[in-house]
């Protein structure tokens, strides 16, 4: 994210030094992340909503649920959209303006982890065909950068959805209209985790800080289900990753995510 | 607080407003100082069930280079909403009203920061818009000079701001959302303590000479109240509340 | 707090009468007053705020921690951590027979390193010019970089260099205080790095606190990890 600010080389070379002894410079194991901090309901007034901590990554993600026209092919289908904002408070090189490319990519995979996972039913979300349907927009805001974003965000999204409360409506008078008392939980049937890998040298670990994302040479993010399947990848980054390597992020992200997913429960227990 | 009722009564007979708080009560307000790890200054503030976050970045070089000024430090400001932060979802690109709030709010910080002491350079203030229910761009103007003191830009005072109004042809301090929505008038006022000025002031609604006096008073003596919360902020930070 | 010495934000009158208002006031009819947080201290006849925050602005002679930031042919320029860039020359490192031709910048300092460099001239019209060509200057190869607020510098070098003292003698590391906040901490072993490092982040972080360096001096003391 931070490709003007320049790491200082010192601290590059003491990031590859540890790593040939198998450690990283904050003293975690290589397939450990951080401490994960994770406060829902941030903010009252939105259907649902999450702040997490990731290290000193802070991201905060709002849910708003309501009536919506469906997309012209899918009138039986209702929308889910996830989308995600670098804001310049988050850290100096952080320019104004519409979003760049890395931010579009960042809100585009956390987005297709959620989707892909079918936690979201959208068949579910059909008021009338072709005319009324509900619309899920779980929209993300980065406060405070510290490297992996992508798995920040995908767990402030998460952790929003899974706590996220939704009217009811009907139509009257051709037109949506709330059910009083039809207010209800999301329904929700999986928990998408993701886990991000990054590659610096020959080495891979788990949830790279900011130091760490500005040398590395390549990523992985991979989500699993509560199933632990794999349902959404990207890789990213200009250098590559052997067969081997990708099989082991794999094993990798589904270990690790199911750790983390024990967390998102704790949180939604949290909310009910 | 009160609930509040569909079929609104902004002002009973009590002197009760639709919150459940008197006419020359302002909301309850929690301001911190400090708060993001990366941004030079920050703040962040609870004004009613207003929740707004500032970073502060500068002075720091201008780009593109032409923007900058030879003889004074500039100041930008951008206030904006988060799509979740409203009852019907925002769209993220800024909208007139973001873009008309950022100039107000610039100019209202303005005569308090002594950008002539760093030519060259810009000075950055960036208002997050958490949630929203109105008098955000009041409670958007404390915290965002809360957020420069944090940051150690030079300022000759603070500037505290809140909106006084009118509802059943009573001056209020304090508007809420529905109170805008449903009143009579809406004054957002921002105040130098110090320096004794006023550096923000609009006006939405019908006001007599009297009223209008009045309420520019009310709206003064509240941003006095302001202020101290805003001093409470940085003592609790920099003087561990030690202060004298 | 004594009578000389008041907490103060920006707006608060420090005092009035006729003094001259020197750093962090300022004068407003016959009131002082202050323009950053910080200590108000009056003097006999003058009045200043030691500011508790802020960025880094450069002094003639500070020594500063510096990160090159890229170079042309003729010099180089240095992150050092505020709004103005260091300008090095290169005569400064390969002397004054210097030729743009035979001699290549990145062969001595490429951009990411890090150095140790003195201020040697700055009024606020253009950049500051830098120099490393004193024996305690020069380009840094070991050790890690640590920030704090350029504001909590004094305190982490402490009264005649006490905190510092201590830090280094409980944890045998080398540190270097750059003026501009930026630290360099040099050790052998990874738990008295470790432990330098957390004790230069409660300065940083609790750098108003009373009994700061009694509270180090217990961090430092105890065996437990950090």
């Amino acid at each position: 994210m931070t490709s003007t600010s320049v790491i200082d080389e010192l601290k590059k070379t003491q990031i590859l030094e540890l790593l040939e002894q198998g450690k990283r410079i904050d003293g975690r194991a290589l397939d450990e992340p951080r401490e994960i901090s994770i406060e829902i309901n941030a903010i009252p007034k939105a259907n649902g909503s999450a702040k997490v901590r990731l290290g000193d990554t802070e991201v905060l993600c709002g849910v708003k649920i309501q009536p919506d026209k469906p997309f012209p092919d899918t009138g039986d289908k209702g929308i889910f959209m996830c989308t995600a904002e670098l804001l310049p408070l988050s850290h100096p090189t952080v320019e104004t303006g519409p979003p760049q490319a890395p931010v579009i990519e960042l809100a585009r995979v956390v987005d297709r982890g959620i989707r892909e996972s079918h936690m979201v039913d959208v068949t579910q979300l059909v008021i009338e065909k072709d005319k009324s349907v509900v619309g899920v927009f779980a929209d993300i805001v980065v406060i405070d950068y510290d490297g992996n974003l992508f798995d920040a965000c995908s767990y402030a999204a998460t952790a929003a959805l899974l706590t996220s409360k939704t009217p009811t409506w009907e139509m009257v008078d051709d037109q949506p209209s709330v059910v009083e008392g039809g207010e209800k939980q999301l329904p929700v049937s999986t928990i998408p985790v993701s886990v991000t890998m990054g590659k610096i040298g020959n080495h891979i670990v788990v949830d790279p800080n900011g130091d760490e994302w500005a040398c590395m040479d390549a990523r992985v993010t991979i989500t699993s289900d509560s199933d632990g399947n794999i349902c959404a990848l990207q890789k990213g980054g200009s250098d590559g990753f052997t067969l081997d390597e990708m099989v082991k992020c794999g094993e990798t992200s589904v270990k690790v995510g199911a750790q983390i997913r024990e967390k998102l429960k704790a949180a939604q227990q949290g909310g009910q | 607080m009160g609930g509040r009722d569909a079929t609104m009564v902004l002002l009973d007979k009590n002197g009760i407003r639709c919150d459940g708080r008197k006419i020359d009560e302002p909301r309850k307000i929690v301001i911190k100082a400090g708060g993001l790890k990366n941004a030079d200054g920050s703040a962040y503030i609870e004004f009613g069930d207003n929740k707004i976050l500032v970073g502060v970045f500068g002075p720091r070089d201008v780009h593109p280079k032409h923007m900058s000024n030879t003889d004074t430090g500039i100041l930008r400001v951008r206030y904006h909403m988060e799509p979740f932060s409203v009852d019907e979802r925002k769209r993220p690109a800024p909208s007139r009203r973001e873009i008309e709030i950022s100039k107000v709010i610039k100019e209202a910080l303005e005569p308090a920061v002594m950008l002539e002491k760093f030519p060259r350079t810009a000075v950055d203030v960036f208002i997050e818009v958490l949630q929203a229910d109105g008098g955000t761009r009041c409670a958007a103007l404390t915290a965002a000079s809360v957020a420069l003191a944090d940051a150690g830009i030079p300022m000759r005072d603070m500037v505290a701001a809140i909106a006084s109004g009118k509802v059943e042809d009573t001056v209020i301090l304090d508007v809420n959302n529905e109170e805008d929505q449903a009143g009579q008038a809406d004054m957002p006022i921002g105040y130098m303590p110090s320096a004794e000025k006023i550096t923000l002031l609009q006006l939405d609604g019908v006001l007599t000479p009297e009223e209008y006096k009045k309420c520019i008073q009310v709206g003064v003596d509240g941003c006095k109240l302001v202020y101290e919360l805003q001093k409470k902020a940085l003592h609790d930070k920099y003087f561990g509340n030690k202060g004298d | 707090m004594g009578d000389k010495r008041k907490y103060v934000i920006p707006g608060d009158v420090v005092t009035t009468g006729p003094f001259r208002p020197e750093q962090n006031v300022i004068l407003d009819g016959n009131k002082i007053i202050a323009t950053t947080i910080g200590i108000s201290e009056i003097y006999d006849d003058s009045v200043k705020v030691i500011p508790l925050t802020g960025m880094y602005i450069p002094k003639i002679d500070d020594l500063v921690i510096a990160k090159v930031n890229s170079h042309t042919s003729l010099s180089w320029e240095l992150n050092i951590n505020s709004c103005y860039v260091g300008f090095l020359p290169a005569q400064d490192v390969f002397g004054r027979d210097f030729s743009a031709h035979a001699d290549e910048l990145s062969s001595k300092l490429k951009t990411g390193d890090l150095v140790a460099a003195r201020i040697a001239n700055f009024d606020r019209t253009r950049d500051p010019l830098v120099t490393i060509s004193d024996r305690d200057l020069g380009q840094i190869d070991s050790g890690e970089l640590v920030e704090i607020s350029p504001s909590k510098v004094p305190r982490l070098i402490g009264k005649r260099g006490t905190m510092i003292q201590m830090i280094e003698m409980a944890t045998d590391a080398a540190i270097t205080i750059g003026q501009n906040g930026w630290v360099v901490i040099s050790c052998e072993s990874p738990e008295g790095l470790l432990k330098a490092k957390k004790a230069i982040k409660m300065v940083n972080e609790q750098a108003h606190i009373v009994n700061l360096t009694d509270q180090v001096k217990e961090m430092l003391e105890s065996k437990g990890e950090s």
